[in-house]
């Protein structure tokens, strides 16, 4: 049976209160932590966002780039793009770096996961879609670690989740190319004649991959008792949609690419269906 | 190019981590049924005179030994994953069975596990020597954490709150003090940490609501002349 405490002694020496203070401290410690990760995290998505913005940059913005460098793929990129883009990832292996103390205990890995996790996913975007615009693949998991400190964990979820969203960034990229590379196409059909109106090679690489990527994603089951089950219906539909806004404006591009006047996009808002809110 | 190969080891991943949930997931709910019969058992506190709780005591114990067991092997099976990937799985259930603990032991159950045989609760070291290893911060291994110790202590507070009311009912009105004395020294204890918006401190925000029910009664007792001379800090 309890037996009352009726200490009159001065606070400290409660065997509770001693405890509870042994708490505060190893709370405040966890709390301060989890703090300073999750502000790491958002510089680093930040950090991201703008490699991203950069890379997108490229097929519109790029001052006249000699013809073999418009919007190929598999190629180096241009040396502006290259410095910036280097110097942001820099910047974010130095954040990784920094917050390493913080991960030094075993179980920390895990249990600071998901302060990490969106800064992880969208470096992955970034990292993915730089992957993507040289190499012309999908960069793999291992690769993508072998871009951060291995004490940093990549799981499988944020790896799949930054994929989804790189479809996002292909389709903007493959829009914006779309119509820039078909201003080409043009040029070159008043020279060599009406043989050349069609979609370049590199254009037809993006569709096609985007559909892959597409097919693969739709492949993949999630039972429901997966912590991934919740995020993955919408990146499915955002995903799709992105996939079919690349096909309506390849498909614009090749029935009226010829008449279209210089300057002209496809028509994104009407063709591009569900999704709207990704609308470029 | 895109290479498939990619979404195959997805999959591969999805259904690895898939078989591991479920089989965690199994033995959390063997785990939950055994709870929920603990918790019926002490359940019968409310309606036991002091004298006759040996008893229901020694069931409970029973129930929570058997427990005990379960949770072992959940131990086992999750030691061979990180801990935090799947604790959420079992948390819940883990914070039930220490609630129950803490609760038999305040009511004179589990002796033995206590340092010292008059303190009321057992502190999270013993439930450690009892349970589980507890506050794992070095090691990536199964653990009782500080936030779930606190969360069962505070399911017990709101238990040991109906319990005064219920006392009364039996003509115990020494308990109400006891129980009182008790839940203002925890909520004291409380008030030393520094919470964030989580849960814990959504949940430690109900124990000012148990310590003033409680008080309420010892308040009803006190100005009746009920409480029995020389009881504890009446």
């Amino acid at each position: 049976m309890a037996t009352p405490t009726t200490e009159d002694q001065p606070q400290p020496t409660n065997p509770i209160i001693s405890m509870f203070e042994t708490f505060r401290d190893e709370l405040d410690e966890h709390h301060d932590r989890r703090e300073r990760l999750i502000k790491t995290s958002r510089d680093i998505t930040a950090l991201s966002k703008k490699i991203i913005f950069s890379l997108q940059r490229y097929p519109s913005q790029s001052p006249n780039p000699p013809p073999t460098h418009k919007l190929t793929l598999k190629t180096a990129l241009p040396a502006n793009i290259t410095k910036e883009t280097t110097t942001r990832f820099t910047q974010i292996h130095t954040l990784f770096t920094s917050i390493l103390p913080d991960l030094a205990a075993p179980p920390n890995t895990w249990r600071y996961q998901r302060q990490l996790s969106s800064g992880i996913q969208e470096f992955i975007e970034a990292l993915s879609f730089h992957h993507y615009l040289t190499t012309q693949t999908l960069i793999t998991l291992p690769e993508v670690q072998a871009h951060l400190p291995p004490q940093i964990l990549v799981t499988e979820e944020d790896y799949l989740l930054g994929l989804f969203d790189l479809t996002g960034e292909m389709m903007r990229f493959a829009v914006t190319a779309l119509s820039a590379g078909n201003a080409d196409t043009s040029t070159g059909g008043e020279e060599g004649g009406e043989g050349a109106v069609g979609l370049g090679e590199e254009h037809r690489g993006i569709v096609v991959d985007l559909r892959d990527m597409r097919s693969g994603f739709e492949g993949l089951s999630v039972p429901r008792r997966h912590v991934m089950f919740k995020d993955m219906g919408k990146k499915v539909d955002v995903m799709q949609g992105s996939v079919e806004k690349v096909e309506r404006a390849a498909y614009g591009i090749l029935v009226r690419g010829r008449e279209r006047p210089k300057g002209w996009r496809p028509d994104l808002v009407v063709a591009g269906g569900g999704g709207g809110e990704e609308g470029y | 190019m895109i290479d498939h190969h990619i979404f195959e080891d997805l999959q591969a991943k999805i259904d690895d981590e898939a078989a591991v949930r479920d089989e965690l997931h199994d033995i959390v709910q063997t785990l939950a049924r055994k709870g929920r019969s603990t918790q019926a058992i002490l359940s019968r506190a409310h309606s036991t005179p002091t004298d006759q709780l040996k008893p229901v005591l020694d069931d409970a114990t029973k129930e929570i030994i058997a427990q005990r067991d379960e949770v072992s092997r959940l131990k086992t099976v999750a030691d061979k994953h990180p801990f935090y990937k799947y604790n959420g799985l079992w948390t819940r259930e883990l914070q039930n069975l220490v609630s129950s603990i803490e609760l038999c032991a305040w009511l004179g159950g589990l002796e033995e596990y206590k340092t010292d045989s008059s303190a009321s609760f057992l502190t999270i070291e013993e439930v450690g020597k009892f349970l589980v290893p507890v506050n794992l911060k070095e090691q990536d291994a199964f653990h009782l954490t500080i936030e779930e110790y606190l969360l069962a202590l505070i399911s017990m507070v709101e238990e040991l709150a109906r319990l005064a009311v219920n006392s009364v009912t039996l003509g115990d009105y020494t308990r109400p003090v006891q129980i009182g004395n008790f839940i203002k020294d925890l909520f004291a204890g409380f008030q030393l940490l520094n919470l964030k918006n989580d849960i814990l401190r959504k949940r430690s925000d109900g124990i000012k609501y148990s310590v003033k029910k409680v008080e309420d009664v010892v308040y009803d007792l006190s100005l009746r002349n009920l409480i029995p001379k020389g009881s504890a800090a009446a």
